[in-house]
């Protein structure tokens, strides 16, 4: 049996009188893929910042490996084993691929300096380098090379490089194929596929249904800060998850038509 | 070698010939001194505005401070008989508490820098008018650890110069090591150039730009007291206007004023062309009232050189 990796219990959150989450309550586990779907302002990036540490959640319970935890900074949810990988872009551009890689956490000599410690230069690199070989797309691109000079795919590719290389329990992706071409989508979505492989669980936001049922082995649907639908990918239909979505009823609209 | 502090190294060096042959005592010891004598002042507030403005903020209160630190310093010293040592003391800690008023409204309130910052300068130079009545104060001028410190002088052939180009040269292979090989340089430039992407990798980006502001601070009012002891007066309206030459400064050497891209090396450039730009013009008979048209559209040169530069390296 797959071990639980992720639990949410009834997390909600509020931007003054905006109840972004009303109630939210689901279940990751180990080597699983889930795809969070709902229309804009569903509330999605708003629970997945929640479980990333960028805003505290107002009142429910965080579970990772069976032990509640409380999340209250980014580091902390990083330091958890969950990566995230926001949907505004999370590179900076004036940096190279090493340093955005290695970006909070970077490797250093004489570590009692504190935050003036010298770089590990010579670390950074050949680790970089390590991993962009081992997401093979070394071949293209330099570790030093700024991110300002990449595609809008391959900066997908570094954050998402970025978050397997810490042995993330947990990755989030926040539409990551948004603005992407069809090749580098389809990058991201073999990446989803290597990275349940090697035993991380993803949490998936899109828009693209069929990306959804290409990757994901469950479905989780959100409306107005609420789940309102959870069904496994084998037992669901394309019809029957948008009208989850939307809140219509497509296929008895379909079947009226006929 | 298209790097922005390359091509400002470059013109730096084409105007130091231009000058040096256009007047002959412009390369002299006595001029050269006399360069190196004002540099420091104005470049150590640069350092730390290069990597204020590298995170993305910028301080237009260092003129100011500038001049108030010294002006509270001898006040303490005249009129209260405090020590020279506890005033200098004093003097910084004020520094500290306004670069840190600067800090944390503009990062925990959430204001423009541009904005919080010219407030202070209004308030910082009204402050220095009113404790001092608007009169300059005879600063401290007996020879002692203090003056040798911030102000001694030494000679080296036919040169003089003064004890602040240490601090200058220490300040900025400091300001070097920072910006490039530290883990906070790399913050600094992260914060400057995606505050987002930073604060979600777990940079600390307010704590760093808090103290980025309190270090600005701190060296303007370090510069001013070493200004004031090297001319024996504390002026209350030292510094004036001397925030927008410093950005200047750092801007012509290359660093972004949109953050992210900074550079000390072209920083130090960028002093010394506007030190030698200011003094060359005098020599070559430029008329006084006519200067800053002349600083003006060389540094406006400058950027469109940059901008230039930096649209051909993206084509490419
Ligand atoms: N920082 C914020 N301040 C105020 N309101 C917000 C903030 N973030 C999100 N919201 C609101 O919360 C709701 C959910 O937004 P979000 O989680 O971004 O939706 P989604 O990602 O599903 O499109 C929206 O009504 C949005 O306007
Ligand atoms: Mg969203």
């Amino acid at each position: 049996m797959m071990q639980e990796v992720l639990r949410l219990q009834n997390l909600q959150k509020s931007f003054g009188s905006v109840r972004a989450l009303k109630s939210a309550s689901l279940t990751l586990k180990e080597g699983e893929v889930v795809a969070l779907l709902g229309d804009n302002g569903a509330g999605k990036s708003t629970l997945i910042k929640a479980i990333s540490g960028v805003f505290p959640i107002d009142r429910g319970d965080i579970y990772v490996r069976g032990e509640k935890v409380s999340i209250r900074s980014t580091r902390e949810a990083m330091d958890l084993g969950i990566e995230t990988i926001h949907q505004d872009t999370s590179l900076a551009p004036d940096l190279s691929i090493a340093r955005n890689l290695f970006l909070g956490r970077e490797p250093v000599n004489l570590k009692w300096l504190g935050v003036l410690a010298p770089l590990d230069l010579a670390k950074l690199r050949n680790a970089a380098s390590a991993l962009l070989k081992r997401v093979g797309i070394s071949k293209k691109l330099d570790a030093d090379a700024l991110v300002s000079t990449l595609s809008g795919g391959e900066r997908q590719s570094i954050a998402i490089s970025r978050a397997m290389q810490f042995a993330a329990k947990v990755i989030i992706l926040d539409e990551p194929t948004n603005n992407l071409g069809v090749e580098e989508t389809h990058g991201v979505l073999r990446f989803v596929k290597e990275m349940r492989e090697a035993g991380h669980s993803v949490l998936l936001i899109t828009h693209n249904i069929h990306h959804v049922f290409e990757v994901a082995d469950r479905i989780i649907v959100m409306r107005r800060g609420e789940i309102v639908a959870e069904q496994t990918v084998a037992d669901t239909d394309l019809l029957t998850v948008e009208s989850l979505i939307t809140g219509a009823d497509l296929s008895a609209l379909m079947k009226r038509a006929q | 070698m298209r790097s922005p502090q390359f091509s400002s190294f470059v013109i730096l060096i084409v105007l130091l010939v231009v000058f040096g042959v256009a007047d002959s005592n412009f390369l002299s010891p006595l001029n050269i001194s006399n360069m190196m004598a004002f540099l420091p002042e104005l470049g150590i507030i640069a350092l730390g505005m290069t990597l204020l403005l590298t995170a993305g903020e910028f301080d237009l209160s260092v003129g100011a401070v500038f001049g108030l630190a010294p002006v509270v310093v001898m006040l303490l010293v005249q009129n209260a008989g405090v020590d020279i040592g506890v005033a200098l003391l004093a003097g910084l800690l004020l520094c500290i508490v306004i670069g840190a008023i600067n800090g944390v409204i503009v990062t925990k309130i959430g204001i423009s820098s541009f904005l919080v910052t010219l407030s202070m300068l209004l308030i910082v130079r009204g402050a220095a008018l009113y404790i001092t009545q608007g009169f300059p104060l005879k600063s401290w001028d007996q020879p002692g650890f203090f003056v040798t410190l911030l102000a001694g002088s030494f000679n080296v052939g036919s040169f003089r110069f003064y004890t602040s180009l240490w601090w200058f040269i220490g300040l900025s292979l400091l300001a070097v090591y920072v910006l490039r090989y530290a883990k906070l340089g790399n913050w600094i430039s992260a914060i400057g150039s995606n505050r987002n992407a930073a604060v979600a990798r777990g940079v600390p980006a307010d704590a760093v730009k808090i103290w980025l502001f309190i270090l600005t601070s701190v060296l303007a009012g370090l510069a001013g007291m070493i200004s004031a002891f090297r001319i024996s007066a504390a002026s209350p309206v030292a510094g004036t206007g001397y925030e927008l030459e410093v950005i200047a400064m750092v801007v012509v050497g290359g660093t972004a004023l949109t953050g992210g891209r900074g550079t000390i090396l072209g920083t130090i450039v960028g002093a010394l062309m506007l030190r030698a730009i200011r003094n060359g013009i005098v020599l070559v008979g430029v008329p006084g009232l006519a200067y800053n048209i002349f600083v003006g559209v060389i540094i406006l040169a400058m950027l469109i050189l940059h901008a230039l530069l930096q649209k051909n390296a993206a084509r490419s």
